[in-house]
């Protein structure tokens, strides 16, 4: 019988209830020595199912990459600080133009079936990428001409690409999961893979699957780039998130994937063998104005609104302290190429002269009027987003300081993007005033995102959800993606993030701090990778590179 | 008696077929794209729009609505009820994996609920008037009102966080370890229990307090029979009869699963299937589970057209005209 009776109230008195229970119990702060770094068993609980852990056939991008990351490699990887690092590859060296990049390739990985992993294998990889471009971890792939082993020697690959690209590295080399061409040259249809077809050469062997209850993966002993620190995963799918803190606290599971809520996170730590890592995210949270639509098509009442928004408020009220303010430049201070030096400034003030010269005037009931008509918008905002509902009602509240009504109109994600993102294709348009949206953290990794977000030319700037239009903007992002060396392309995304703060196509309001909680008396041996959370491949190897 | 009968078959068709044009049509009413989840996640609006066109038109997407629903009602007619979106399974194999679980789960919830609700319903029908009674029936409004996802988490919170008494997801082992299924299976059949056995105590007490005022039990009296054979052979059999209406309607609904229930707990069976199913816009295996349901809940409600003369021959009786 279907019963879908429960509402937010019951989820409200729930988190209350578990609360209470977790007070009600005589619990002390956790010892501050640390648990143990390795673990026979360790339980992760995960929100949904992610197929058969192939590049292919996970679903999400969090945690499912992280999962597919324990069974493929990739040929780098990005340490803690997501500095760059040889895996299977021993190192990479581009030539003068960043057109070609030569590859040495490690000899003595095996594939967990035994055969040998080769250079060949990486020609197949990126091949079948190309043949088969549907997967989440799309690479970057179209810029590659050739990828051809080295006429010297057999265990060394050359990459070449049709234009330069400074961070191909990052871009391609740390996000293609190499494949084994003796497995998946059978598969034409990648999104069918098997089971028995998850043979990779990673630090852990998919060992067994159950669809919609979990998985279970065993050290790969003869891995050859570090030490599995883990000798059994377990991944428990728990699709409600207060059924997973249960448990947590329960030690059913070992470490929870998704985020905290701080409310939970402060019950939680008082729980006795539980912890609770903190850790900045790369993860951002916009106001999205429709850049085509009047007035937002005015870059001076974009920049008013912009003014009238107290970020640390809505940090300080939303987040509980939890989280970072926005750069009004996008790009998350802590990220590779950021502007540091720039700074929102909360001026109501300030946004009310704006207002005054673009031409909105004082109207009926402190709402300004503009081109005769009152400054009345809808802001939509995903529902089943709290936080984000909750910072968008203290924005309408801000606006409505300097004369600008917002009524906040929730609904549901799929609802906006059919809205924002109409079909996720930006050349379709878009029907909105204000939105709430948001990013995920990959899109700090590579700073030609900027231009995805920005560019107005739609076969480039598939991301470009605000209708940006502006021909300055264009050539900035003309001139990062089109960068042959690495200091070029730091110069023009730092131009690029001038350019945002001056025009202002959206309100970067906050970046949430991440907060996961684990079991520090089952395993302490995790590894907080910066904007990206707990679940990094350090957290499961110890790693030799 | 062939005629009546061609008649009901005529409207369990019409209605299967509004329940087919249904299926089609609700999937694809709902605002968003099923790009995401045919592109694999999501990174599908970054992908190249060539590409994205060839991975809709590859799931038939790109044809038009009408072209889409003859594929589907032709494919149905072969019992092909397509393959999902998200990992190119069949839909029948997700809807046979998770079907026995569900049938676990709530055909078990199911009996206990119609035990305690009869039971409970008819006891509190007989003592009306004195506090017992009262009680049972204040206990039942409670409990009836009370969200499953709710009472699902005091349960998680009570027996599985507090007392450490109970694990709290999942089937543990399944059907390999029986103990430890059992154990797994305690909570959310407490859960589904103490929420569905209300209708089934007010059905049962409604009638029966009905049924004791008749007059059959009145003369049953005043012939001197006992208490106990006057309750249970001439008063719970007529009265069980409504409540053996909302039992076939139950039944009907078992195969949807408990679909909040089976979230809460992590129950791998046929309501997480729809919930994910809708989450992720995997339009074929929403078609199939909702068609399972509608064929379900047609063919229970046949079952319980002919089933009534069973339980009261009264039914079986021609109509006399008066």
């Amino acid at each position: 019988m279907v019963r879908a009776r429960s509402g937010r109230l019951a989820a409200v008195a729930v988190a209350v209830l578990l609360g209470l229970s977790a007070c009600g119990t005589e619990y002390s702060t956790p010892a501050d020595r640390p648990g143990p770094r390795q673990a026979n068993e360790v339980t992760i609980g995960v929100a949904g199912d992610e197929g058969t852990l192939t590049p292919y056939t996970h679903q999400t991008g969090y945690p499912g990459r992280n999962l597919v990351a324990l069974v493929y490699d990739t040929l780098l990887d990005r340490d803690q600080h997501n500095e760059l690092k040889p895996l299977l590859a021993t190192g990479v060296e581009a030539n003068q133009d960043n057109t070609a990049f030569t590859v040495p390739l490690r000899t003595d990985v095996r594939w967990h079936d035994g055969k040998p992993f080769t250079a060949a294998d990486v020609v197949f990889s990126v091949d079948y990428h190309r043949q088969h471009p549907e997967g989440d971890s799309v690479p970057a792939i179209a810029n590659v001409t050739a990828v051809t082993p080295r006429a010297d020697t057999v265990d060394t690959v050359v990459f070449t690409l049709a234009a330069a690209d400074p961070d191909f590295p990052s871009r391609l080399l740390a996000d293609l999961r190499i494949l084994p061409e003796h497995v998946w040259s059978t598969i034409d249809a990648p999104e069918t893979a098997t089971v028995e077809q998850a043979v990779g050469t990673g630090p852990y062997r998919l060992t067994k699957y159950t669809k919609d209850q979990g998985y279970e993966l065993s050290a790969n002993a003869e891995y050859p780039i570090g030490r599995p620190k883990i000798k059994t995963i377990k991944i428990a799918i728990i699709p409600e998130q207060q059924t997973g803190i249960a448990a947590l606290r329960t030690t059913e599971v070992s470490v929870l994937s998704g985020q905290l809520p701080a409310e939970q996170a402060a019950g939680l730590r008082r729980q006795p063998g539980v912890r609770i890592a903190h850790g900045s995210s790369f993860t951002s949270t916009l106001l999205a104005f429709n850049n085509g639509r009047a007035p937002f098509d005015d870059p001076t009442v974009r920049a008013a609104i912009s003014a009238a928004i107290d970020q640390q408020s809505l940090i300080d009220t939303v987040l509980r302290g939890g989280g970072q303010p926005g750069s009004p430049g996008f790009w998350h201070p802590d990220a590779a190429g950021a502007d540091t030096a720039l700074r929102h400034d909360y001026d109501p003030k300030h946004a009310a002269e704006l207002l005054d010269k673009a031409g909105a005037t004082p109207g009926q009931d402190g709402i300004r009027v503009l081109a005769g008509k009152p400054m009345s918008y809808p802001l939509l905002v995903q529902s089943e987003n709290p936080r984000r509902v909750r910072a968008a009602e203290l924005i309408r509240d801000m606006l409505s300081e300097v004369g600008i009504a917002v009524k906040v109109s929730a609904m549901d994600s799929d609802s906006v993007d059919a809205k924002v993102w109409p079909e996720l294709d930006v050349g379709k348009g878009r029907d909105y005033d204000l939105a709430m949206w948001g990013w995920s953290a990959p899109v700090m990794l590579d700073p030609t995102s900027m231009s995805d977000i920005l560019d107005a030319d739609t076969s480039v700037g598939r991301l470009n959800i605000t209708g940006t239009n502006d021909a300055d903007i264009d050539g900035a992002a003309g001139r990062l993606r089109d960068a042959t060396t690495t200091d070029d392309r730091r110069a023009a995304l730092r131009d690029l993030q001038g350019l945002v703060e001056a025009k202002v196509p959206f309100v970067t309001l906050y970046y949430p701090e991440d907060s996961f909680g684990y079991r520090s008396d089952v395993y302490d041996g995790w590894v907080y990778q910066e904007g990206q959370g707990l679940l990094a491949k350090q957290s499961f190897v110890d790693l030799r590179w | 008696m062939v005629g009546r009968l061609a008649a009901r078959l005529g409207e369990y068709g019409i209605v299967l077929a509004a329940a087919v044009i249904l299926n089609f049509a609700l999937p694809r009413a709902l605002p968003g794209s099923p790009l995401r989840t045919v592109a694999g996640g999501e990174s599908a609006g970054a992908l190249p729009t060539e590409t994205q066109a060839r991975l809709l038109r590859s799931y038939g997407l790109d044809q038009s609505l009408w072209r889409q629903f003859l594929d589907y009602v032709r494919d149905l007619a072969n019992l092909d009820l397509g393959n999902s979106f998200v990992d190119g399974s069949p839909v029948a194999e997700a809807i046979g994996r998770a079907l026995p679980w569900t049938l676990l789960l709530v055909g078990s919830s199911l009996v206990l609920t119609v035990l305690i609700g009869v039971a409970t319903g008819a006891l509190a029908g007989y003592r009306r008037r004195v506090g017992k009674g009262n009680g049972l029936l204040s206990g039942a409004l409670l409990l009836d009102s009370i969200p499953s996802f709710w009472l699902g988490m005091l349960l998680i919170a009570l027996f599985g966080v507090t007392l450490g008494l109970l694990p709290t997801f999942g089937v543990g082992a399944g059907f390999a370890d029986p103990g430890d299924l059992a154990g797994h299976l305690v909570l959310p059949v407490l859960t589904l229990t103490l929420t569905g056995f209300g209708q089934f105590f007010l059905v049962t007490r409604s009638s029966m307090l009905a049924v004791l005022s008749a007059d059959h039990i009145e003369h049953a009296r005043a012939r001197g029979i006992g208490s106990a054979r006057r309750i249970f052979r001439h008063a719970l059999r007529p009265a069980l009869l409504p409540a053996h209406t909302v039992l076939m309607i139950e039944i009907g609904y078992l195969v949807g699963g408990a679909l909040v229930v089976e979230t809460v707990f992590a129950y791998p069976g046929l309501g997480r299937v729809t919930f994910d199913a809708i989450r992720a816009k995997d339009f074929p295996v929403m078609q199939g589970t909702f068609l399972v349901l509608t064929l379900t809940v047609v063919v229970l409600n046949a079952v319980a057209d002919a089933t009534y003369a069973l339980i009261d021959p009264r039914v079986r009786r021609p109509a006399v005209a008066t």
